[in-house]
């Protein structure tokens, strides 16, 4: 292999850049000229380890090994602005989700919050559960106390309809 | 008594911002002579213009002293205003409060105020010893002399034949084409470069207005604007360029091989050859310094003079210098790759796999050495990575200075090509500071190459190193990834630029073409005369007067072309009349100033009086371009400048000192 990244000694890893094109459908989304304009303006950048124009550098270049089993690319809070006002028209949220599909596909670990709100949907059919809040007057209350309609669980076939879409998705 | 005007620009808060304005004309108004003083926003404006006028017409002025930007802005504005308004437009006097006051002392406005009132004062002294003069004119030779025949000297030549002009289009390689010829492809459309050049190369051979001299160079020039005469010294080719068809049997059977200098000496071509498979004229030429027969003698070799069937071979031809008459210059010399041998850390030079950008055009090049495959010269096996390195010997103070304009586009281009050209798994590289695609259709074409899986490194390799096998690797630090990388390469390119010609200081010389600090030669003004040289008459096209690509430098050489035209369509030209006159009674015929002067204007004339002889100086008008050193430099004060004379430079020292012996006695 003719590159390597003397810092950690890394090689780039084609096959897998090659599989992450493939999600992104070619190299459209990676298409970038370094302005930094992505990493400037990223809401989640105290919290990450890697910079999105980093991350989308790394995927040109072939550096993905690591990639997917970082933690990195969960921080992400998928706000767009990076794809909003890119101007080159790429996308360091894609190549984030694309990673995160990797991911998934290695069985590499996810972090808890994600595997909940999986869980979380199966059961319940919402992304969140229903909580209880503090009103103005500092009486707790629920749904029931504000006479909310009840929220029924999911049907038994939404489930069945849930797990065939990202059986399908993996394929 | 003179009657003097005085006129004080603000040129918006350029002078007004630091000068206090309104105090330098009340100033003036004390001047011995000043009639009227008046301060206003843009005196160069129409209303500022008008008010000159109307002050001459009413006030009955005759002298009008303007404080303003630079003499070189806008004296000719203002003479013009003055002319319109009946007075002789060379009683005008420009005072520098822009320049050589506001901009210069910009943190001290009082110093700079009294300085513009010491300025004025002189300006006043001097107004008022000034003389009318006359312009002249010269009638113009209608042809011109175009130096340097690659497209930008085409270009130019074959505007002006088009437009009527005879042309004389003087090249010093055997063919015309130059650097462009040598190209693959152009950058961003990748039109094929001999398809679009050789047609014209072609009409400038067969334009019934154009003289062609290749193996030719300009030795001497003589004259002025409008009347140049230049020497053409047209060297030996050894071949006789009305029987020689071009067929090339003679390089068949020359044994004599020879590294070919268009071919960047990649491959070899022989003592005898054509200089290009595209050249014009295709005519064969003898290498004099390689010839057996002409560094030997007679009995030698002699083998293509057995092999031309036209019996074009002459080993006899002497060098011939033609005289020719013109009426202006194109001068379009072009420029000179960066030579990477300077730049030792990048091993050109001493790893063979390590090429300059024009060496990688001619690799890739369907008439080069390879045939048009991208071969490494070290094994002619086809690389697997190829490695760009950008801003060689360019953006370097080390070396030069300035960017290349070229480098960046040169290489998009060339990794574009080998990403065709080569197999899908060559990797590319391309190292870079900036990337800096500015042209028309640039920026697309940048990201075209990272549409093709070109990887672009953020930064600059430091050196470049040769394992024991002798492959080669550098170590380059990736601003994009904060990674330090390793790429081994089987092909480095280096993105070398355009540097000056090695022998452009002489063409500046022989022209009297001034050169900038760059060492390209210098336009007669960086934003409203770039076409023109500071000599009139010489015009300036493509790359000798700064980096240039193909697009700019065909815009350039038309311009150039027109701007050619518009001085001699007339044919006949007003000269300016400061220039030196020579009082007769007062030459003693000594001849210090005749090799003093820089531009040939003294000729030594002989008058028999009283049946003695007796030399004088006699000034050339036309060819005079008033400097004054003759002036200054003659014993008996015989030669005075017009307009610059004794008495009107002493007045103007005496009335700069004037105000500061006051003060002193104070």
């Amino acid at each position: 292999m003719s590159l390597i990244d003397l810092m950690s000694m890394a090689k780039p890893n084609i096959e897998t850049r090659d599989k992450i094109l493939a999600r992104l459908s070619g190299k459209e989304l990676v298409n970038c000229f370094q302005c930094i304009k992505c990493t400037s303006g990223c809401t989640a950048l105290k919290l990450l380890e890697l910079k999105p124009h980093e991350i989308i550098k790394l995927v040109n270049l072939g550096f993905v090994d690591e990639l997917p089993s970082s933690d990195i690319i969960w921080t992400c809070v998928t706000c767009l602005k990076c794809v909003q006002r890119c101007p080159q028209k790429a996308s360091p949220y894609h190549v984030i989700i694309a990673l995160r599909n990797l991911a998934v596909e290695k069985e590499a670990k996810v972090p808890e919050g994600y595997l909940k709100a999986v869980s979380q949907i199966l059961e319940t059919g919402q992304v969140e559960t229903y909580q209880k809040i503090v009103t103005r007057k500092m009486e707790t209350v629920d749904r029931e106390c504000l006479k909310l309609p009840k929220i029924n669980p999911p049907k038994q076939s939404f489930q069945a309809v849930f797990m065939k879409a990202m059986e399908e998705k993996k394929a | 008594m003179a009657r003097v005007g005085v006129y004080v620009c603000h040129c918006g808060l350029n002078i007004a911002g630091v000068v206090d304005v309104e105090k330098v004309a009340e100033y003036a108004k004390t001047l011995p002579g000043v009639v009227v003083t008046k301060h206003y926003t843009y005196m160069c404006s129409e209303p500022g213009q008008r008010m000159i006028q109307d002050d001459i017409k009413a006030k009955k002025l005759d002298r009008i002293v303007i404080a303003t930007c630079s003499p070189r802005m806008h004296e000719e504005t203002f003479r013009r205003a003055v002319a319109e308004a009946g007075l002789n437009p060379y009683l005008t006097e420009i005072v520098n409060l822009r320049e050589q006051v506001s901009w210069a002392h910009i943190h001290e406005p009082g110093k700079a105020t009294e300085k513009a009132k010491a300025l004025v004062r002189m300006g006043v002294a001097r107004a008022r010893l000034l003389e009318p003069l006359e312009k002249h004119r010269v009638s113009v030779e209608k042809s011109v002399l175009v130096v340097g025949g690659g497209i930008a000297g085409i270009q130019a030549s074959l505007d002006l034949a088009n437009a009527g002009f005879p042309v004389y289009l003087v090249e010093k390689a055997p063919s015309i084409g130059g650097r462009m010829a040598q190209l693959d492809k152009t950058f961003p459309t990748l039109d094929c470069s001999a398809c679009i050049l050789t047609p014209k190369m072609v009409e400038v051979t067969k334009h019934p207005n154009i003289t062609m001299l290749t193996n030719a160079e300009v030795t001497d020039v003589k004259g002025f604007v409008g009347n140049y005469e230049a020497s053409i010294l047209k060297k030996p080719r050894y071949v006789d360029e009305k029987r020689c068809v071009g067929c090339e049997l003679c390089t068949k059977v020359c044994p004599v091989k020879v590294p070919d200098k268009f071919n960047e000496n990649l491959a070899e071509t022989r003592a005898i050859s054509i200089y290009s498979a595209h050249a014009a004229p295709k005519i064969a030429t003898i290498n004099p310094d390689h010839c057996l027969r002409l560094k030997h003698d007679k009995g030698v070799c002699g083998k293509c003079q057995e092999a031309c069937e036209a019996k074009a071979i002459n080993f006899e031809q002497q060098p011939e210098t033609i005289q020719v008459k013109v009426g202006g210059v194109v001068l379009a010399v072009g420029s000179e790759v960066f030579n990477a041998l300077e730049m030792a850390e990048l091993g050109y030079g001493r790893f063979k796999n390590v090429v300059s950008n024009i060496e990688f055009e001619r690799i890739s090049d369907a008439s080069g050495p390879t045939g048009g495959k991208i071969l490494s010269p070290k094994d002619g096996k086809t690389p697997r990575t190829i490695a760009f390195i950008q801003c060689v010997g360019s953006r370097d103070k080390r070396f030069h200075e300035y960017c290349c304009r070229v480098g960046c586009m040169v290489t998009l281009k060339q990794a574009i090509l080998a990403r065709e050209k080569v197999h899908e798994n060559v990797r590319i590289y391309v190292c870079y500071i900036d990337m800096r695609a500015f042209g028309k259709g640039y920026d697309e074409f940048y990201r075209r190459a990272r549409d093709m899986d070109i990887d672009f490194v953020a930064g600059l390799p430091s050196e470049i190193h040769a394992t024991s096998d002798g492959s080669l690797y550098f170590d380059v630090y990736d601003k994009g990834t904060n990674k330090l990388l390793q790429i081994h390469a089987d092909l480095v390119v280096l993105g070398t630029g355009l540097v000056p010609n090695k022998n452009l200081a002489d063409v500046s010389a022989l022209f009297h073409a001034s050169r900038s600090a760059d060492g390209f030669l210098l336009e007669a003004h960086p934003k409203l005369k770039p076409l023109e040289s500071a000599m009139a008459g010489v015009f300036l096209a493509g790359a000798c007067q700064g980096p240039k690509d193909i697009p700019d430098t065909v815009a350039q050489a038309s311009g150039a072309a027109a701007k050619a035209m518009d001085l001699l369509s007339q044919g006949e030209i007003e000269l300016e009349p400061l220039k030196a006159i020579v009082d007769e009674d007062l030459c003693s015929g000594c001849k210090i100033c005749a090799p003093i002067c820089p531009f040939l204007a003294i000729e030594m004339k002989t008058d028999i009086v009283d049946g003695k002889e007796r030399p004088r100086a006699e000034v050339i008008e036309a060819v005079c371009q008033g400097c004054g050193l003759c002036s200054s430099t003659c014993p008996t004060g015989a030669i005075k400048i017009q307009q610059y004379s004794n008495k009107q430079v002493m007045t103007q020292v005496e009335a700069a000192l004037a105000e500061t012996c006051a003060e002193g006695g104070k």
